[in-house]
Parts: structure tokens; sequence; C-alpha cells
């Protein structure tokens, strides 16, 4: 049997000539991360419908829930636009949630189609007075309540209590093509999962030195990216074999300023693949001073090789907030697991904070390090995560 | 996994199994099914195998441990109590010591143990839970030999001491300890006027079948085994004790009451087996051990830059076990080194990880030996075993040779 979900679309409603192509996006992102599964949506202004056989429901609510571009959903009971339906649908939506323990409500009204008899008003004032009869155990409490029933007159009724929250933001596809540092770190999966919501497909590239890190470091990055596809879709994951450019480093530049010379070369590289795979911009999960190449310095410095834009979304908050974010991502359990993404013996013990930009960019130019990075780009491994392939 | 053929140098973490021993072991407590425990036929069957492993390696551990070994003191002194592994043998007397001092007037507060700092974490973690428990620990160093001096340990003990343990062969750099000095030392001072008896708990496991160590000959109370690390299976190990002690766990009173729990009867056959068969020619394979070792010793020290550890560490020295070389290449983490290793074929073991935390914490029983923190960071054990080869210990340094020089930060 099909179920209901009345699905509200968030930001996209304030666009005003796009906003039909952004609800293209957002219907078809819907519609290929349901796949297999198949779905009826219907669009309506300010409102899509999508009916599922019910046996699906989980999978549904998991995907409207990560699907950027939602602010929330409700499964919905749908009905004739008669007062005695309407009814039934209401008390069966307030004894539900009043077996789940909520205790006061009220009811709103939207009545779009104006020759329903009753007063949006006066409807929602006898309905409160019929469930308040038939469920004792609740109250009435117009300014906090636990549960609001809803009931929406268009061209059916439609009636619900539930509002499960989306992830907001606009619809995958409708920014342009991003690339994602992807470390194995707590920071990175999270600037990724950020510009996702912000509309943009998101490739990722990591560097690794094996065998100064681990392969067990590496299968920690491919699971981040596959975490990362419940809220970007699809992403490709591009490793990059980084020691040979590491040692080089390591070799001929002062030791303080190695890591920032690491730094660059990645952006560089990143610079590079983004152009190849038409990505607009690169994203780092970079805060603000949290370790030493993360100064303003630092990062005018290491990004100063590339044309396009750095998105950092995280520039602006502490660990703790980055922390928080993680965990309600899910991606926290994941980048805590014990396997360094660098080795210690080439992390300086003394980093150069404050690098000058004009030395630091010549120092970085003098290593003459681009032919090793063309050779890491065509040493690259490429992997594809699907959205099939999670939960 | 690499394509390459397997040489396996990580025999101190485990030895490769002797297959035929364990078919029949398991073939023949297959067919004696019974619970030990049982008054049956069936039981008794399963009993009497066990009896026979537990005397025969009882015995096979006190009279017959391969040259160097005492004559024994008093005959059958000891007993065998299998456990699950030489970690919970370990366990046993620490916790027959807090058990008991839990029930005397002053409680824990008047129980004082000494340890040596070398000790495997069986002993070491545990008796820092005792400590936080309420014990009193005193954690002696070892020189920069790796060496526990009798001397320490003796002016390490109280009149509240309840329990000296040091192991018989350390397990990262093969020092092999005095346990004779040392067992004396605490035996005299538990001898003295107003003093109580102490347990001496020797952990053997890397002594078993490798270098004489007889725990008749040494005024042990206790010392520990494992079947796996002398071709026995894993899940088995052995406690040798010649005093009474206390469980803290308890149960169905199996084994004297010390490890309750239905008895392995296939794992206690097979330890029984393999230790014997780990004994057999000792001094001819001692005499092999020392050949490779002191190709591999000599071999690592024309390599430039790396060093073993410690550094005094001579070829044939007898205060090392022959079979345990720990080696430093500074400048590659020794992590670093074992996977480079593992994708040549090789198997090693390290006991640092290539990380910031580690590299500040630097490794417990080489720092207790003041080597310097930028050597354990890059060591790695190399351990061989009774088949190993001269031209295993080729192979290893040829290619240790070539990635150290192409790896090296």
């Amino acid at each position: 049997m099909d179920i209901l979900y009345l699905i509200k679309p968030g930001e996209i409603l304030l666009k005003k000539e796009n906003q039909r192509e952004f609800s293209r996006r957002l219907i078809q992102e819907l519609k290929a991360r349901l796949s297999p599964i198949s779905v009826r949506i219907e669009e309506f202004p300010g409102r899509f419908f999508l009916f599922v056989d019910e046996t699906k429901a989980e999978r549904c609510e998991f995907v409207l829930s990560h699907c950027p571009g939602l602010n929330g959903f409700a499964r919905t009971r749908l009905c004739l636009k008669n007062y005695a339906p309407i009814l039934d649908a209401a008390l069966a939506e307030a004894s539900q949630r009043a077996a789940e323990g909520k205790r006061s409500f009220k009811v709103e009204v939207r009545r779009s189609d104006k020759s329903f008899p009753l007063g949006s008003y006066e409807l929602a004032a006898k309905l409160g007075e019929e469930i308040l009869n038939a469920e004792p155990s609740l109250r009435v409490d117009v300014h906090k309540p636990d549960f609001v029933v809803a009931i929406e007159i268009r061209e059916r009724a439609y009636v619900y209590s539930q509002n499960i929250p989306g992830p907001r933001g606009l619809p995958t596809g409708s920014s342009a093509k991003l690339l994602l540092l992807l470390s194995g770190g707590i920071d990175s999966p999270v600037a990724g999962y950020m510009m996702a919501l912000r509309g943009s497909p998101i490739e990722c590239i990591h560097f690794h030195s094996y065998p100064y890190t681990s392969k067990e470091a590496q299968e920690k990055v491919e699971k981040l990216a596959l975490a990362l596809t419940a809220w970007c879709g699809h992403t490709r994951l591009w490793m990059l074999p980084f020691t040979d450019v590491q040692m080089a480093i390591k070799r001929s530049a002062p030791e303080e300023t190695s890591t920032l010379m690491f730094r660059s070369a990645m952006m560089e590289a990143a610079g590079i693949l983004a152009e190849r795979i038409g990505a607009k911009a690169l994203v780092t999960g970079e805060s603000l001073g949290q370790v030493a190449s993360q100064t303003a310095e630092a990062m005018a410095l290491t990004q100063s090789s590339l044309d396009i834009p750095v998105f950092r979304p995280l520039v602006g908050l502490d660990k703790e907030q980055t922390v928080g974010l993680a965990t309600k991502i899910g991606t926290f359990e994941l980048s805590t697991l014990p396997y360094e993404d660098c080795c210690v013996l080439f992390s300086p013990p003394h980093p150069l904070l404050k690098p000058d930009l004009k030395k630091g960019a010549s120092l970085y130019g003098s290593l003459g390090l681009r032919p090793l990075i063309e050779e890491s780009l065509r040493g690259a491994e490429k992997r594809s995560f699907n959205y099939k392939d999670i939960g | 996994m690499s394509g390459k053929e397997l040489l396996y140098l990580d025999w101190a973490a485990t030895s490769p199994p002797e297959t035929k021993i364990l078919q029949e072991c398991l073939e023949l407590s297959c067919e004696s099914f019974g619970n030990p425990s049982s008054a049956h036929d069936k039981g008794k069957q399963a009993r009497s195998l066990l009896e026979d492993a537990r005397s025969s390696l009882a015995n096979f551990l006190e009279h017959s441990n391969g040259p160097g070994s005492k004559p024994p003191v008093k005959k059958d002194r000891g007993k065998i109590v299998f456990t699950g592994s030489g970690t919970e043998a370990d366990q046993i007397p620490l916790l027959s010591v807090l058990r008991s001092a839990l029930s005397k007037p002053g409680g824990v507060k008047n129980c004082h143990i000494v340890v040596s700092a070398i000790e495997h974490p069986a002993v070491f973690a545990q008796a820092t839970l005792l400590e936080k428990l309420g014990v009193r620990l005193t954690v002696v160093n070892p020189g920069p030999d790796g060496r526990v001096s009798p001397e320490k340990i003796r002016e390490a003990l109280c009149p509240h001491t309840r329990l000296v343990a040091v192991m018989a062969v350390n397990n990262e750099t093969g020092a092999v300890q005095n346990t004779e000095e040392i067992g004396k030392a605490v035996q005299e001072a538990g001898a003295g006027p107003g003093s109580r008896e102490i347990i001496f708990h020797v952990d053997a496991v890397q002594a078993l079948g490798k270098v004489p160590f007889s725990p008749d000959s040494a005024f042990v109370s206790s010392a520990a085994f494992s079947a796996h690390k002398v071709g026995g299976p894993r899940g088995v190990g052995a406690l040798w004790i010649s005093k009474e002690m206390e469980a803290l766990g308890v149960g169905g009173g199996q084994e004297g009451g010390l490890r309750s729990g239905t008895e392995n009867l296939f794992g206690a056959l097979a330890f029984s087996r393999c230790a014997a068969k780990a004994a057999e020619n000792l001094d001819e394979r001692l005499a092999h051990a020392r050949r490779l070792e002191t190709s591999l010793i000599e071999g690592i020290r024309l390599i430039p830059g790396a060093r073993i550890l410690p550094e005094c560490r001579m070829p044939g020295d007898g205060a090392f076990s022959p079979w345990i070389v720990n080696a430093a290449f500074p400048g590659l983490g020794g992590e670093v080194f074992a996977r480079a290793l593992s994708d040549e074929g090789i198997a090693v073991s390290t006991g640092s990880a290539c990380s910031h935390l580690e590299r500040r914490r630097s490794h417990r029983v080489l720092d207790a030996m003041a080597i310097p923190p930028e050597l354990a960071f890059s060591s790695i054990r190399i351990s061989f075993g009774n088949t190993s080869r001269t031209r295993d210990i080729e192979r290893f340094l040829s290619v240790t040779a070539d990635l150290y020089r192409r790896l090296k930060t």
C-alpha cells in the first residue's frame, strides 16, 4: 500500500525565476537516491508530495532526512475534502502522538481552497474540541505545543502531525562541483558535508604517504568518503601517492617550513585535479588558528599557487562545534579510529606560524615539485562511492 | 598481502604451529570428549589424559629443560595449573596476593609488591591495577643492558613485600634475567626475622624451549608459560606453582580452584607435547641460534645508521636470548619499517606506533633502559625459531639495507 510524505522544500522557495529549476533538481535527486524504489512525486507551490510503498518507508525516511534542499517532511494522511474524513484523520494523528507520550497540541489549518465550507479558524476549533474529547490525556497549548495537527486543504485534504527535520540547504547539483581535501581527521568530512548542503556535488582527494602511513589509514578515508555520500549523493575519491613529494620536501626545505610546503603541494595537486574534473573550487576543513598551518598567513601561502577559490566552511568554528557536527553526520567515530594520516617523522617539532607570503612562495617555487606532483596525479587511484552502498 | 615468499621473523609473538602434534591431540581429545570432572568412564578417560599432560609438562619443566638447568632441589616440588593464556598464568599469583591482603588486618595498605619495569603487560598492567586498588608497588628499572640487578631488587624489598615479579627473558630485547640470584635475594628476605614469605613469580613465556630455565632451580614460587610460543595452540597457558595460592576468580573449582572452568583437554595435551618437542636437542638448537644471532647482529651493524638495542649487546652474549634481537633504524618509525618489510614478505614486530602520542610516551621497556626516544621509536624486533635458516637472515639483511636506505627520512 502506498503511503504519502509531505515534503517542505526550504531555501529554494526563496528563489524567484530559477525556482522551477531548483525544484526539478530536488525531485531528480530524490528519485535518484530512492532508486530502485519507484515513487511518485507531485509538485505544488511550496510543497511536494511523495507516494511510496509502505514497506519502503524506512529507506524513504533515510533519504528524505539526508537530501539537501529539504527543510522537513511528514508522513501524511490524505483524505477527501469533507469534514468527517478530516476529523477521522486528525483523531488518528492525535492518538498516535498521545501514545508516544506527547501531552499538548494545537490544530493549524491552511485552507488554500477557499470553497471549503468551514473557515480555517472554525475548523481548527472544532477539530481541537473533538481531539480533547477523544484523548483526555491531551491539552491545548497554542504557544509551545508538543505537536501540531496540521490540516492543509488544497486539491485534497492533508493531515499530519510529525515534522521530521531535513538537512536544509540547496538541492545537490544546483551549485558547482567542488573538490574536497579529505584527510582522515574530524574536520574535512564536516567541511564536505557543509558544502554538500550548499548544493555542490563533491569529489574528494586524499594524499597518502605509504608506507609512512598505513593501508588502514587509507581504508578509513574510504569509509569517510562513503559516509559523505549519505549527504552528497555520490562521490569519487582520488587517492594520491604523495610519499615522493613529502620526501623531496623533507630533503630540501628548512624543517620548520615543511608542513607549509607540504600543504602548498597538496593544494597545487588538488588545483590541477580540480581543473581536470571540472571542480570550481577546493574545500578544506581548516579552522583559523587551530594548528600552526591554519593561520591566515599560512592559508595565504598554501593557496598561493591556485587560481580558484578555497572554501573553508569551518574557518570560524571551534573544535567542539566541529565535533558536534561530525557526530551528527556520522563521521566522528570513523575519524577517531587510531590510524594516522601523517607520519610523525614528517611533522616538524616547531613549525613556522606566520610565513612571509613572498618568501614562502619563492621557497615553494624553488623546490620544483611540479614533476613529482604530476607523477603523483598519474599514479592516483580513483574510487567511486554510490548512494546505494550505504544504509 | 605481498606475493613474495613469507619470511617469518616474529616467533616471539607466536610460533608457527606444530601441525602434526595439534592434529593428533585434537583427535585424541575428540575421542575423549567427556568432561574431566564427570564421574563416568568417559569423564575418567578425559581426566586421565589431562593428568598425564599435566605431569609430563611439570616433569619436563622441572627436570629436562636443556643444558644449564640445575638439578632439582627436591623432586616434583611444583604443580601445573593449566590456564587460558600466559597472561592468565601471570595474573593468578598477583591476584592471589590481592585476595590474601584483603583478608588480613590492614588490608591492601600493608601489601607491597615489586615488579621490574620491563615486565610484559600481563604482569605490569596487572601490578598497576593492584596499585590503583591500594597495594603499594615498587617498579625496579633495569640497567642500560636491559637486565635487572638482584641488588636493586633486594633494595626494593620491605617487611610488607608479598610478591616480586621478574621475567626470565624480556620479550622485546631478549635480555635474560638473573632469576637465580634474584630468587635467592627474595628468599633470604622472606626468611629473615619477622618476615613473611614472599612469592617470587617469573614470567617464563619467552624462555620455554629457547634458553635454559627451570623454575625449580631458582627459588621460584610460580612461573608462567604459554603454549603458542612453542608451536602449541593459542588459548592455552600454564602456571607452575610451588606455593599455595588463592584464587580471586572462582567457579567450579577446576585446576585446584585456581582456574575454574572446564579444562581444555586438547590445549593441555598439545601444550605438553609441543613443550617436550621444543626442548629436544636444545644444545644444538642454541648453537644454531647463536650462529644466526651472530650473522644478524653483525649484519645489522654493517648497515649505515642502524643500531642494535641495547648497543652493548654482542653476539654470543649469554645475557641475551639468541632468538630475539632488537634493532633501531633512526629516521624511520619502527611501525613504518615493519609495514615496508611486510610488503617484502618479511614479518617482524614493533613496540612503537607512529603517532605523536607514542612519540612523546616512547616505549616503556626501552625507556626504562634509558634508550633515547628517537631510537626506541625506530626500533623493530626480529625473532626467529627452530626452522629459521642462515639464508633467511641473509635475505632479511639485504632487504633491510635496501629499504632503510630508500625510506630513511
